[in-house]
């Protein structure tokens, strides 16, 4: 038994090596050669770098309230964006992620106060949430307005709702209260570790589905060859109108996880807009192309991590918080060329 | 619309006459298409028999890339009607006329550079696992290679984005998604445009042995008339938006086909002079848009 099988593997021409069977765990193979490829890698690198350079520059960086106090930062974030990069990966862009993150918990709140239960009201509000991306997605597909400004004007409807709805007030979130947290609470957002665990959850399931489906092969063409898509037969408007429903839907429950966890949401567009950009810029440091065709869900989360832990470890290290925007611009600036240089070196284009 | 009957009388030895057999394929009948103020189809007949390879020639913007988008459904006709074996025939869309056998390599190759070769390949016609819909890329990529071995193209490997490749390969790709689909009515727009010799002989080689087998019909755009006297069984020919020509090849030549075209030519030509009459600056450039603009001049 042991001593025919080696015989296969040595005569087939190197050429033809990767083509050569291997059935199995082929799947797990490409997950773990997407997961380490240099696009990904290098924003691996620099995240590694930063964590290095603060544990070793901060004494009390490395412990885990660290940790925990980095994951209300980074697990939004890091669910928002990969919403934002199925939209960037069509060569559009969702700036309405962030009103629809800051609108939502107010429909909860309204849709509770109607007398409907907890649960009735979360999916509502989210239903709500993903009808914004669907007027999003027919603006953009069948109107033909440009994404930037489609979202652009969603985001400004949203905001404006929003402090019209609260009548600019903070309001208390349904299911939560001060000093205990119910189930429902503990589910969304109220505990620990539920904002990262539905990151986690959001991040592997939109990569599987971003890599090894129709959808995220169709997303992909769409991005890359538009007119090509339609031609081979893809209804690319359905799948620009489907990415928006899921961002925004990405962006409305998320929306709810943090009011739960805060128990109050507070009508403030400012810092909803502040999420929007962080957003984007974490999808694009993850290596994500504005020009569509290309993204990654684990590189956008891996670019979450690293502007927690930049944000963090300045704020450990005591910069001066005026210091602290002007850091994180330079850091995204430096990791972007990084990306950058990596990408040509890899597709060896001059054109990136 | 205002023009129809003046086509109809151009058209009138073209109509559906003695060439048309009740074995046709695909029957075309007064197809018009116009996008805005420019027309690109006035009035087409066109018919394709059981097993024949049909030529679709004519100048650049003749209408010939917009006849097929309109076959294979992508766009839809202003007017006219299309038999399909026999039956009414107008697809709703790309799909519903793959749905019915008719499948499509175009101009622009419709190819997606970020994806690899085996995913253009399978591109709407995706290998999938059964109860969760994971694509099957280990299924594709052995049948891709099955695939392109038939129609005698070596491209090394498989799992690299198409932008990688060189033009004859990527050509060479979507003729292969097209040939090796279930469709019986094959659509070819300039699918030799791109590429060498030796990569265009093995293309034409495809199709003789398609012709040979019987069970597939072709209609196929080509520039070079070469092409059309080693591969087609009967050529038809597209100027004004409407069919000038349409002979077997046995009952044709390449003087003859020259002779059309060049004849249009110096017409269109003469046109655009006469509609430019005098104004100075008007160098060979504003000739050849002239020419490109005949629609507009006839009228």
């Amino acid at each position: 038994m042991a001593a025919t099988p080696e015989v296969k593997p040595a005569p087939t021409s190197p050429r033809r090596g990767p083509e050569s069977g291997r059935a199995l765990g082929a799947g797990a193979v490409k997950l773990v050669r997407s997961f380490l490829t240099l696009r990904e890698g290098s924003i691996v690198v620099v995240t590694l770098v930063t964590f290095a350079y603060f544990a070793i520059s901060a004494n009390n960086f490395v412990q885990g309230n660290t940790f925990k106090s980095l994951l209300p930062y980074f697990a939004p974030l890091a669910i928002i964006a990969a919403g934002e990069v199925f939209v960037m990966i069509l060569g559009e862009i969702d700036l309405s992620v962030g009103a629809v993150y800051l609108f939502t918990p107010f429909m909860f709140h309204v849709f509770h106060h109607l007398g409907l239960g907890l649960y009735p009201s979360l999916i509502l509000a989210v239903l709500v949430a993903m009808g914004c991306g669907a007027v999003n997605g027919f603006f953009v597909a069948w109107v033909g307005i440009a994404s930037f400004v489609a979202t652009l004007g969603m985001l400004f409807t949203l905001d404006g709702l929003s402090l019209i709805i609260s009548h600019s007030t903070p309001v208390q979130v349904p299911g939560t209260g001060i000093g205990k947290i119910t189930n429902f609470a503990q589910v969304f957002g109220g505990g620990t570790y539920s904002e990262l665990i539905w990151a986690l959850a959001f991040v592997v399931v939109l990569q599987l589905v971003l890599s090894f489906t129709r959808w995220g092969l169709y997303t992909v063409s769409t991005g890359g060859n538009r007119l090509g898509a339609a031609e081979a037969g893809i209804r690319t408007r359905m799948i620009i109108m489907r990415n928006f429903i899921l961002a925004a839907g990405l962006a409305g429950f998320t929306g709810i996880l943090e009011v739960v966890r805060t128990t109050s949401a507070t009508p403030d567009p400012s810092g909803s807009n502040t999420l929007l950009l962080q957003v984007v810029a974490a999808a694009i440091i993850g290596g994500t192309l504005m020009t569509g065709g290309d993204g990654t869900i684990v590189g956008a989360l891996i670019g979450a991590l690293f502007l927690g832990i930049l944000t963090e470890g300045l704020t450990i290290k005591g910069v001066n918080a005026n210091y602290l925007n002007l850091y994180l611009g330079i850091a995204i600036l430096i990791a972007m060329t990084l990306n950058v240089v990596v990408r040509r070196v890899r597709t060896g284009s001059g054109r990136g | 619309m205002a023009d129809e009957p003046l086509s109809g009388e151009t058209a009138g030895e073209t109509v559906l006459g003695p060439t048309s057999a009740p074995d046709d394929v695909l029957r075309i009948e007064h197809i018009a298409k116009s996008f805005g103020p420019i027309t690109a189809l006035r009035d087409v007949n066109l018919h394709l028999r059981k097993g024949e390879v049909l030529g679709l020639l004519g100048d650049n913007g003749a209408g010939k890339s917009t006849l097929v988008k309109i076959i294979c459904g992508f766009h839809k006709q202003d007017s006219g009607t299309m038999w399909l074996k026999g039956e009414p025939y107008a697809p709703k869309s790309v799909d519903d006329a793959r749905a019915h056998g008719i499948d499509t390599v175009y101009q622009d190759l419709a190819l997606v550079d970020q994806l690899t070769v085996y995913h253009n390949l399978f591109l709407r016609r995706e290998r999938v696992f059964k109860p969760i819909p994971f694509l099957n890329n280990v299924l594709m990529r052995r049948q891709a290679r099955t695939a392109l071995d038939e129609i005698g193209i070596n491209i090394p490997r498989l799992d690299v984005p198409v932008a990688r490749l060189s033009g004859g390969q990527r050509q060479a790709i979507a003729v292969a998604r097209t040939v090796s689909s279930d469709a019986d009515v094959l659509l070819l727009d300039e699918p030799l445009a791109a590429m060498g010799a030796k990569e265009g002989a093995s293309i034409l080689d495809v199709i003789a042995r398609l012709k040979e087998e019987g069970n597939v019909s072709i209609i196929m755009i080509l520039h070079n008339y070469v092409h059309v006297f080693q591969a087609c069984d009967r050529v038809s020919l597209i100027q004004d938006g409407l069919i000038a020509l349409d002979k077997p090849t046995s009952e044709t030549s390449v003087e003859e086909l020259n002779e059309i075209v060049v004849e249009e030519y110096r017409r269109a030509r003469l046109a655009a002079q006469a509609g430019n009459g005098g104004s100075p600056g008007n160098g060979a450039g504003a000739t050849a848009e002239g020419a490109a603009a005949k629609p507009d001049a006839s009228q």
